[in-house]
């Protein structure tokens, strides 16, 4: 059988369920996936320089750089080299000129559908610099230059200045908003502490969140992308589950009830908080009604159980379990019912997390005594090995369009985070300082 | 309420299982009611409403507003580009403080363990014995147990890993004649390793209980 057969199987169950559930909530499962189907045609795009408009002439050219990496990396777009192809992109001009229109000709002609040109200045404002950029989008299907965006803001906001645009140009090619935008939380090693840092999606402006010199660990964003659930230590004894807020620092307790209270989550409409603690004994699932304060077990036996993750809809629940002996990934509905073992291959399966589009659910596999990234469909009916070789990865996380993984290796021997699409292809690494950086979690898209 | 319990009716009417029932008890609560057809509705496990150790939580559902983006223009005007999410600056220096109570103690040995393992073997059930002599001749001391692991494996699973050899170590001592009040249990996991290698010799050096004093009064 195909993996599109096995999708359209899967596409056809979400809308059924979709129906149903139509009838009473508005707002169910988001059906959405032509973009990371197999046979998914990217959209040709050159990026014909972002020139000169008056500043230091690292400018246009470092927000060009920014610009096609995210535009590779977006997967919706297929990132062509217009030089190869004979297009001399510095005829573009401001994109009105005779000079333009014999460049859109060729790249018509060569089969490029979408050109990308702009520039981009610095000037002296009245207290600091500020940064302007344009950028213009010509549609070799519609042979017109359908629109552009203009841009200020202060030096250290370029590289999001050239996010933003390409958040734009997917926008415009897909409805969705892209990702370039959205940030990557994680754990780094500060001495022998382990500190929160978020940083943005591809690896850069990391900040640190966290300074209280014990050990943070397994940060996890709320649905608005205002806050972190995490797990922290009190007075290094007690193990509870915290809460910061990113745009002040604030940070508090939500959950100390004794034990072991770890791998928080949060339901996607944010009105349930899943995790796992042992103040009743063993480690145990638990979800609590952040509203009402209810609180419910949803997992009663005598083994562990941990790492819950919603699935996209929010009505089941995927997590592992050692009661079979080793950890295997077990679904159940969200209210604890209907529990069944969704893996059966090797003896090690731990730390899953459902795709926000809800047709795969990645986690830590154990094969040849190495522990890998695997992937498999809530069915049970499709599985996949993602990375190989040697080095123990961890902690997978979906970005918010369901086309890359981020998770952290020792491949190269200290823990790094690198991003992976979701096929397996093309690996990045992400992070190059440090002594160790780990439990990465995707932020929602903005 | 008669509309809470309307829809709640007509969910069990329809059969449709996939429905979640918190979801109607969840209203039922907040329209100030039936905390008895809440509780009936709820399923697996028990519940409880207002609970010591849960703190205050924010609405942290997604506010409409959108993306931010503003689509392609033939005549764009000036959009000012702040810094996102703003990130609140971090003073390291503010992590001053939390002192471990507890400390290592030359008298106690470390358990340890093999690999996926939280028994304890015949071997390291001796070196338990000479803990438990050292804590009974200490009568004022207060020992916590900390479970450790290798860097193989998950982090969380590795959690619940130390947790289990934390706790077999601990239950082996009150065997042993210990007072339970007189022990804690914390795990690590893998997140404060004793040794840094990727090697055997190492990783067994952190599958480890690892016992640390305090002297109380």
């Amino acid at each position: 059988m195909t993996q599109g057969k096995l999708i359209s199987v899967w596409l056809g169950g979400v809308l059924l369920i979709a129906g149903l559930v139509g009838i009473l909530e508005s707002g169910a499962a988001d059906v959405f996936l032509e973009a990371t189907r197999p046979d998914f045609q990217k959209i040709s795009l050159g990026v014909a320089g972002i020139q000169n408009g008056g500043g230091p002439d690292w400018l246009g050219g470092r927000i060009e750089e920014v610009l096609k990496k995210d535009v590779k990396r977006s997967l919706v777009f297929d990132l062509v080299d217009l030089p190869s192809l004979g297009i001399k992109t510095s005829d573009i001009g401001n994109g009105k000129g005779t000079g333009s229109k014999a460049v859109f000709k060729q790249a018509a002609e060569k089969g490029v559908s979408v050109l990308v040109w702009g520039k981009a200045g610095l000037k002296e404002a009245e207290k600091d610099a500020d940064v302007n950029m344009e950028g213009f989008v010509y549609d070799s299907g519609s042979d017109e230059v359908v629109g552009g965006k203009r841009y200020a803001g202060s030096p250290s906001v370029v590289r999001l200045m050239a996010h933003r645009f390409a958040d734009e140009l997917v926008f415009r090619y897909t409805g969705e908003p892209g990702i370039a935008r959205t940030k990557i939380a994680y754990v780094a090693e500060q001495g022998k502490a382990r500190e929160l840092f978020v940083m943005d999606y591809d690896g850069h402006d990391a900040r640190q969140l966290t300074a209280d010199g014990f050990l943070n660990l397994m940060p996890q964003w709320s649905p608005d992308r205002r806050f972190l659930v995490f797990t922290a230590y009190r007075n290094r004894n007690t193990q509870d589950i915290d809460m910061i807020e990113l745009a002040t620092g604030k940070r508090w307790t939500l959950i100390s009830l004794g034990g072991l209270n770890i791998t928080p989550a949060l339901s996607p409409d944010g009105n349930f908080l899943a995790f796992a603690s042992s103040h009743e004994g063993n480690s145990e699932l638990y979800r609590l009604d952040t509203r009402t304060k209810a609180l419910q077990r949803l997992t009663v036996n005598p083994s562990g159980d941990l790492s819950p993750s919603w699935s996209p809809n929010g009505r089941e629940l995927v997590f592992v379990s050692d009661r079979g002996g080793g950890p295997q990934l077990f679904l159940m509905g969200s209210d604890g019912s209907n529990v069944r073992r969704l893996t059966f291959d090797g003896d090690y399966n731990a730390a899953p997390v459902w795709s926000p589009r809800g047709n795969w659910i990645a986690y830590v596999c154990r094969t040849q005594k190495e522990y890998k990234l695997c992937v498999i469909s809530p069915d049970g009916q499709k599985r996949m090995q993602l990375t190989t070789g040697p080095g123990v990865d961890d902690s997978p996380s979906w970005s918010p369009d369901g086309r890359h993984l981020v998770f952290s290796s020792t491949a190269d021997g200290k823990s790094h985070i690198y991003m992976i699409d979701a096929d397996g292809k093309d690996i990045e690494r992400l992070t190059f300082e440090g002594t160790h950086n780990s439990a990465p979690s995707w932020s929602p898209a903005s | 309420m008669n509309k809470t319990l309307y829809t709640c009716g007509l969910v069990l009417v329809m059969g449709v299982a996939l429905i979640s029932m918190p979801g109607c008890s969840k209203k039922s609560v907040q329209s100030g009611g039936d905390s008895q057809s809440a509780q009936g509705m709820a399923k697996g496990g028990s519940s409880d409403s207002s609970r010591s150790g849960v703190g205050s939580f924010p609405d942290t559902g997604v506010q409409s507003g959108g993306s931010g983006l503003r689509g392609l223009d033939k005549n764009p005007s000036e959009e000012r580009v702040g810094s996102g999410t703003m990130l609140a600056k971090v003073d390291p220096s503010s992590s001053a403080g939390r002192q471990d109570e507890f400390r290592a103690e030359a008298g106690l040995l470390d358990v340890f363990f093999a690999y996926d393992s939280w028994t304890i073997s015949e071997e390291e059930r001796q070196s338990l014995s000479r803990n438990a002599e050292w804590i009974k001749s200490n009568s004022s001391a207060l020992v916590k147990v900390e479970g450790h692991c290798d860097e193989r494996g998950t982090s969380a699973y590795n959690l619940v890993l130390g947790e289990k050899r934390a706790k077999a170590a601990r239950n082996y001592l009150v065997e042993l004649g210990v007072g339970t009040q007189r022990l804690s249990v914390v795990s690590y996991g893998k997140e404060r390793p004793s040794c840094n290698e990727h090697a055997e010799s190492c990783y067994q050096q952190n599958r480890r209980a690892h016992l640390v004093v305090k002297t109380g009064k």
